[in-house]
């Protein structure tokens, strides 16, 4: 599983405002130049940015092999013919850059993933997107990855006590409902008892956060950015 | 740190429950996508994260619905590992499933409006409410799954549905019928 691993690379050390710039103006450059010459190009960067997160290429795409089928599929499926001759190979060129596209975008945010620490993503939002929704949306994060791990080992739980008690011979509607509602049960209790916790520690609109600042060495990156977001123009 | 000087302004009592309950439905939603179980009608596994929209919109209604599933693509966004097989990033809101995983707010917003109107009141409203409201739900999930899928792939709609939609639907009935049966066993005492 690809996530945060504490180091030194120069991409640990970017601002994560910087690395969020890189990702939607590289995305959004894909989307304008799905071309040869356009996807050399951005691979260039792809490559260039893991190699700076010190993220090997091949832990990246195994962390995305779920997407293969649907990249691979799609040129298939639309160069495929219901006659003669079958198969159309000019037709699958273009949904073969698209999805050349996709992976080298799906790259440039396991860079990302790999760098930077949540505390780090938390403030970045709460400083990006204003006033109290911010702080909200900063605080919903934080919690989402600090309980995602307790809620999944509840519905763990919950599926070895179903096969355990020989659940699985039970139709599928059922199992789906009562693992739901197992995990459901749980999820509510936990956010009972996070809400008394919140309000016993005066949980309040302006909290401490990790200071973000733009060292030197976003310049470069920055610029990359631009030009990247300057480039779907042109 | 970026300490604040100014005084401290608490959140109101009702906000924070509400945030607690959209932050861990969020944790919900990611989690569930590593629970799948084998289809009896079809080789594709069928996962419980659509079943958690649908719920998402009964539990939380129109509004903190929305806000849950929000918190879910925001999370996954920043690196959660929350979306499909455990994967997370911001590849996977532009990737092919794209059209998928941002119609889930609007779903569960969806299904939350349908059944509760716009404040959010008793969930235990008809079954035919209930289904109907879902079955709206899924209708814009497959509808934005299957654009965001042609838009993406730079493929047709048709060929879109065939690869990303066609053989995933008929799972949906279980999931109805799975939020059903949660509902009406008042397993759930929300509120």
């Amino acid at each position: 599983m690809l996530t945060y691993e504490p180091g030194d690379s120069f991409a640990h050390r970017l601002d994560p405002r910087t690395k969020l710039a890189v990702q939607i103006s590289f995305a959004a450059a894909g989307l304008a130049h799905t071309t040869p010459v356009g996807l050399t190009a951005l691979g260039v960067v792809a490559a260039v940015s893991l190699r700076a997160a010190n993220t090997s290429p091949v832990s990246a795409l195994y962390a995305i092999r779920y997407a293969v089928p649907f990249l691979v599929v799609g040129p298939v499926v639309e160069a495929a013919r219901l006659g003669a001759p079958w198969f159309d190979p000019s037709a699958a060129v273009d949904p073969a850059l698209a999805s050349i596209r996709v992976l080298l975008v799906f790259l440039v945010a396991a860079a990302y993933v790999r760098t930077t620490p949540i505390r780090e993503s938390r403030a970045a939002i709460q400083r990006l997107v204003p006033g109290r929704f911010g702080v909200a949306l900063g605080v919903g994060v934080a919690l989402v990855f600090r309980f995602l791990p307790l809620v999944r080992r509840d519905l763990l739980r919950v599926r070895e006590a179903q096969a355990a008690r020989l659940g699985q011979t039970r139709r599928l509607d059922e199992r789906l409902s009562l693992v739901a509602a197992g995990g459901l049960r749980r999820a509510f209790a936990r956010a009972d008892s996070l809400t008394l916790a919140l309000r016993a520690r005066c949980f309040a609109w302006n909290p401490t956060l990790p200071e973000l600042r733009f060292s030197r060495c976003d310049a470069p990156v920055l610029t990359l950015a631009v030009s990247l977001l300057v480039s779907v123009f042109l | 740190m970026a300490t604040e000087h100014e005084s401290v302004e608490l959140v109101g009592d009702e906000l924070v429950g509400n945030v607690a309950r959209a932050a861990l439905f969020a944790a919900l939603m990611g989690a569930s996508a590593y629970v799948s179980f084998p289809n009896p009608i079809s080789p594709i596994p069928v996962t419980l994260q659509v079943l958690v929209v649908f719920l998402a919109g009964i539990f939380l209604g129109p509004v903190w619905g929305g806000v849950s599933i929000t918190l879910y693509l925001v999370a996954g966004g920043l690196g959660a590992p929350v979306f499909a097989g455990g994967s997370a990033g911001f590849g996977a809101l532009v990737g092919p499933t794209a059209g998928y995983l941002w119609s889930y707010p609007l779903a569960a917003s969806l299904v939350g409006f349908l059944v509760h109107g716009t404040e959010l009141g008793d969930y235990r409203v008809s079954t035919v409410r209930l289904v109907g409201a879902m079955v709206a739900g899924t209708a814009v999930i497959y509808a934005l799954g299957v654009i965001g899928f042609a838009f993406v792939q730079n493929v047709g709609l048709g060929a879109a549905f065939w690869t990303a939609a066609a053989a995933f639907i008929p799972a949906e009935a279980f999931k109805i019928a799975a939020a059903v049966g949660i509902v009406r066993s008042d397993a759930i005492a929300a509120n």
